[in-house]
């Protein structure tokens, strides 16, 4: 009995690239399609590197801040862009603040390769420089909070709940990550890779992500459940009690309200953590993932 | 999407699924089946007329209750199946190894009275 | 004309009725497509999500499956996608259909339906996840 027509598989996941030091001209110039990493960018001479990773930036991001797009120089002729780029490390740290001598950097954005040498992207920040600054990142004595998940400023939390951040920003964002994302999305298509993936800091990122086509590695089945719970009756719904001021009745209905809720560790009730979720792009798909259909930010 | 009754006619069980038995809903159906066979009901029809999608994991439900039953000295038998759904059960083979009837009437009288 | 639909859902059990209704959707809109076919398209997808669910996702909070369907009048092209466990076909065992039914194990039907129904079935594990692809052509006589 004929059962099997036609059957192809292909076996364990295979490293996507395989490893290498380095990467030369030749290999370069060999199939486009075949995908590098970014430790073999690194061990390209830097300005090959640099050449390479400007794609990561829009344009129209450094023109509103006055940032020459091929030079990075800024308005005063410094240097607002910083690229780190080691030759032996599978990353890529970018750095863009206003003026060099800001305080912050506006954006934050820091890539690597995962251990299947696909690329991850282990860090996206976007704000608005010029926008009041909520100082989330440092506890009362100082120490780093980590997006608050070490350690926890809570006075400056509340404040920047009021002021309509969600958990984990200083600053408002800027309304720049479908622009960031789309550069970011066609620069790995140039380095060959179909797709990349994350680890969503809070519930608020997740659902951006969701929304610039991301599905789940891991984590939806997560998401879905937070969405029913949060419903009125819902165990979230219910632990919303007011018994700190990040668990207000109202704050089911908006994706601000649930992220600064379970930021503030309301899970638990579901014997949950936010924790583990990833999610993954598959460059020029969207995969119309909602697991809060309608909702309001 | 699924929903299981019996009623019983004299010896004999028979057993109504509606919807769609698929790996969601057939541990739904294996439970309801193997307790009615737990309570001795052993003479058992499964009237499928308004079943519109079953999968393996549904057939597998009816193998299992049939296995029960039939360990238990009766025998499970199948009425009204749809065309698609008569056409899982060729597939699989099983329509050699037990009865399926078009109409419940007719099931219910294969068992005698 | 093409139709193209696509859904992506939470790999639990709960999802395969939505994976259902998706295919009943494209399959509302193609005339070429009969009774049969459009339960044979709904049983090989059903299988496929069930593994997935139940294998794919084992010892992880369950990630997405993509449900992507492309049909013409020629055929009908699903391709199902998870990030999960790559699937070993080779550790499936096929059911023995004639066997009486004391020699028979209670399941793996799963696969069976899928390669009865399918006149394609191709499985490729990449960086953009686990895809396995399923084709159906309808009127094959026309394809000559």
């Amino acid at each position: 009995m004929d059962v099997f027509r036609h059957l192809r598989v292909k076996r364990q996941p295979d490293k996507i690239v395989p490893d290498s030091r380095g990467l030369s001209a030749e290999q370069l110039a060999q199939d486009s399609s075949w995908p590098i990493t970014l430790r073999q960018v690194n061990s390209l001479p830097e300005n090959a590197g640099k050449r390479i990773y400007r794609a990561l930036i829009p344009p129209d991001l450094l023109a509103r801040f006055g940032i020459d797009p091929v030079t990075w120089k800024g308005p005063n002729g410094d240097q607002p862009v910083r690229l780190r780029m080691d030759p032996q490390v599978g990353a890529v740290y970018l750095l863009v603040r206003q003026a060099a001598s800001s305080s912050d950097n506006f954006l934050r954005l820091e890539l690597a390769d995962n251990v299947f040498n696909g690329i991850d992207l282990h860090l996206l920040v976007i704000h608005n420089p010029n926008g009041p600054r909520f100082d989330t990142d440092y506890d009362e004595t100082g120490r780093p909070t980590l997006f608050g998940t070490a350690r926890r400023n809570l006075a400056e939390e509340e404040r920047a709940m009021q002021a309509g951040l969600a958990p984990a920003q200083v600053r408002v964002g800027l309304r720049a990550s479908e622009l960031v994302l789309r550069h970011l999305e066609a620069f790995l298509a140039t380095l060959g890779h179909r797709a990349y993936f994350l680890e969503p800091l809070t519930y608020a990122s997740a659902w951006v992500f969701e929304r610039r086509g991301f599905a789940y590695v891991r984590g939806h089945k997560l998401m879905g459940d937070i969405h029913t719970e949060f419903q009125p009756g819902g165990r979230l719904y219910q632990a919303l009690d007011g018994s700190t001021p990040f668990r207000q009745r109202e704050q089911w209905r908006t994706v601000r309200g649930r992220a600064w809720a379970i930021h503030d560790g309301i899970l638990s009730v579901l014997g949950q953590m936010w924790n583990g979720l990833r999610m993954v792009k598959q460059v020029g798909r969207h995969a119309g993932v909602e697991t809060f259909p309608d909702a309001e930010y | 999407m699924m929903e299981i009754t019996a009623k019983l006619l004299g010896q004999t069980t028979v057993v109504s699924i509606a919807g769609s038995v698929d790996a969601l809903t057939a541990g739904q159906v294996t439970r309801f089946l193997s307790s009615r066979v737990g309570e001795g009901q052993t003479h058992i029809v499964a009237d499928l007329s308004q079943v519109d999608f079953i999968s393996s994991a549904g057939l597998r439900a009816i193998l299992i209750a049939l296995k029960e039953s039939r360990q238990q000295g009766g025998d499970l038998r199948l009425a009204a199946a749809q065309p698609r759904v008569e056409n899982i059960l060729k597939m699989a083979g099983v329509t050699s190894i037990l009865q399926v009837y078009l109409t419940q009437d007719e099931a219910v009288a294969s068992f005698g009275s | 004309m093409s139709i193209r639909r696509q859904t992506t859902r939470a790999a639990e059990l709960e999802s395969l009725p939505r994976f259902r209704e998706t295919i009943d959707a494209a399959c509302q809109l193609q005339p070429g497509i009969d009774e049969q076919t459009r339960y044979d398209l709904k049983l090989a997808v059903d299988e496929a999500c069930t593994n997935i669910i139940t294998h794919g996702y084992a010892g992880m909070n369950p990630g997405s499956i993509i449900l992507a369907l492309d049909v013409d009048a020629l055929r009908v092209v699903m391709t199902i996608t998870d990030f999960g466990h790559a699937f070993e076909p080779a550790e499936a065992p096929m059911p023995d259909v004639q066997a009486a039914l004391d020699d028979r194990p209670m399941g793996g039907f799963g696969l069976f339906f899928i390669y009865q129904t399918m006149d394609e079935a191709r499985y490729e594990t990449t960086e953009d996840g686990n895809c396995l692809t399923l084709v159906r052509r309808l009127h094959p006589a026309k394809e000559e």
